[in-house]
């Protein structure tokens, strides 16, 4: 019976992602993340996971998402409302750290460089794994970032998209909890490699 | 129909500060692009606000779109947090988020919202400073068309504006803006950094708490991140200088309440047309009369 009055209210925590409150504190912690490029931020809490809740906390009906593997399930692309689309073309693009997607994404034009797509790519473990050494915007003398699980293959296409400031791409790597990002203007060198 | 169903009163107030989820979430995906973009003007659909766009508006959304239980919030409008438009800037965050705090304290605040000055007091990491801003483009002096302005920005060419810089020094020996100086961040984009003065425009310089600039009729949100280079604009020969509050005989002038010679100075009339300079931050003079447990008047002396 579909009675209202007798219907629990969801406690399953994985409801929590779907929440203003929630997505409010989801966002001081990408600001945080954004502001402070490669520091490690512990986005969601236990049950959660934090590439469905920056992607909750960001997407909606106005952005385009592509999710070529994909990894989203229907549901949650449904509940999110973001319009699907080709890697090509999208806003946010849900990627994986096993392998770089094999089309460039946006990169924004000179007038409009905010057109420049943001890369989620989802990576088994930040703070192990090989050495990034980051300088740039947001970081004061330098930053170590240890991520598990890249190709290296990322890092080289990364410095092509972003050889023209202000054009290229903004990569948020997330883990299952935990998110690091690298803005475009961040200068990355990875360790034993010149 | 549910006949024991009854409008939830409480909910179909407005939303937690006011903007609904979707306007939020724009304001926030055009924050995250104008940090990677450190300068560039990112512009986003401003929304309506219940107030006159020019009262800071577009501060105001950048506040309601961060803020959240837990919070701490400081508005200022010219260093004080008592005048009319900080007040009801406050107010209103009072009314539609609760559980939000607001001080005057600018230590306490996780948020500061100000038009036209960053406080005395150093920021920290922890704390984000929104500035409201009126006017953008720097580059609207020299350049009427915005699609043009957008490729000079992109090309950081900023021929035009230090030709009329350089006009002025040579016409008046000096560079003739007291407010809104052009600044450049990171080594490419320009800002107006908002109408603060001179004087404020090196804590712009490798701040450790972020700094996000709303322009709400103009419709364009940029950043300053933290430990970013901040340069106003200025010449080999000819260096930039802050506002000078030295006397005739080359004293600097102290606050006439406080006593501060650090800190940036309002210049009031009284009413035999003395003229007075004073704190232009009123939370930096009150506590430092509090700290000198000294009564306001009797520090002049």
């Amino acid at each position: 019976m579909n009675d209202p009055m007798t219907l629990e209210a969801p406690r399953d925590v994985r409801m929590g992602v779907w929440q203003p409150p929630r997505q409010q504190r989801a966002f001081r912690g990408l600001l945080t993340a954004f502001s402070y490029p490669g520091r490690v931020v512990r986005l969601a809490d236990d049950g959660e996971s934090a590439t469905l809740l920056l992607l909750a906390t960001l997407t909606d009906g106005a952005s385009r998402l592509a999710d070529p593997e994909p990894r989203l399930s229907e549901d949650d692309v449904r509940r999110l409302g973001v319009r699907s689309s080709a890697v090509e073309s999208a806003d946010f693009v849900l990627c994986t750290g096993a392998h770089p997607p094999e089309v460039t994404p946006r990169l924004g034009s000179l007038e409009n460089p905010e057109q420049g797509a943001t890369l989620i790519i989802q990576v088994p473990a930040l703070e192990e794994g090989i050495e990034l050494h980051l300088t740039g915007p947001g970081i004061q003398a330098e930053q170590t970032l240890r991520v598990a699980g890249v190709d290296p293959a990322w890092w080289r296409l990364r410095d092509e998209w972003n050889v023209h400031f202000p054009l290229g791409v903004d990569l948020i790597l997330a883990s299952e909890q935990a998110v690091a990002v690298l803005p475009r203007t961040t200068r990355l060198t990875v360790e034993g490699v010149h | 129909m549910n006949v024991s169903y009854e409008l939830p009163l409480d909910d179909a107030a407005y939303s937690f500060g006011f903007l609904d989820e979707y306007a939020k979430r724009e304001v926030r995906r055009t924050i995250l692009k104008a940090i990677c973009i450190p300068g560039y003007q990112t512009p986003y659909a401003s929304r309506e606000m219940p107030m006159g766009r020019g009262f800071g508006t577009g501060g105001l959304q950048v506040t309601l779109s961060l803020i959240g239980e837990g919070d701490t919030l400081k508005v200022i409008d010219q260093g004080a947090d008592d005048s009319v438009n900080a007040v009801n800037l406050r107010h209103f965050v009072e009314l539609t988020c609760p559980g939000v705090d607001t001080t005057e304290r600018t230590t306490e605040a996780s948020l500061i919202q100000s038009r036209h000055r960053i406080p005395e007091v150093a920021l920290s990491e922890s704390q984000v400073m929104i500035l409201q801003v009126p006017y953008p483009d720097p580059l609207v002096v020299v350049e009427p068309s915005e699609a043009r302005r957008k490729v000079m920005h992109g090309e950081a060419d900023y021929s035009r504006l230090l030709t009329k810089l350089y006009e002025d020094i040579v016409q008046f020996d000096e560079i003739t803006i007291s407010h809104r100086y052009p600044t450049r961040i990171n080594g490419h984009y320009v800002i107006d950094p908002s109408p603060i003065p001179r004087y404020d425009v090196p804590r712009l310089d490798n701040s450790p708490a972020l700094i996000l600039l709303g322009a709400g009729r103009e419709k364009k949100i940029y950043a300053v991140p933290p430990y970013t280079r901040a340069e106003p604009l200025a010449f080999d020969d000819v260096p930039f200088r802050v506002e000078d509050f030295r006397d005739a005989q080359g004293t600097r002038r102290p606050c006439a309440r406080c006593g501060a010679t650090d800190s940036f100075l309002d210049e009031l009339i009284d009413d035999d047309g003395n003229k007075q300079w004073q704190c232009s931050d009123s939370d930096y003079c009150h506590s430092r009369l509090a700290e000198h447990d000294t009564i306001p008047g009797e520090a002049m002396s």
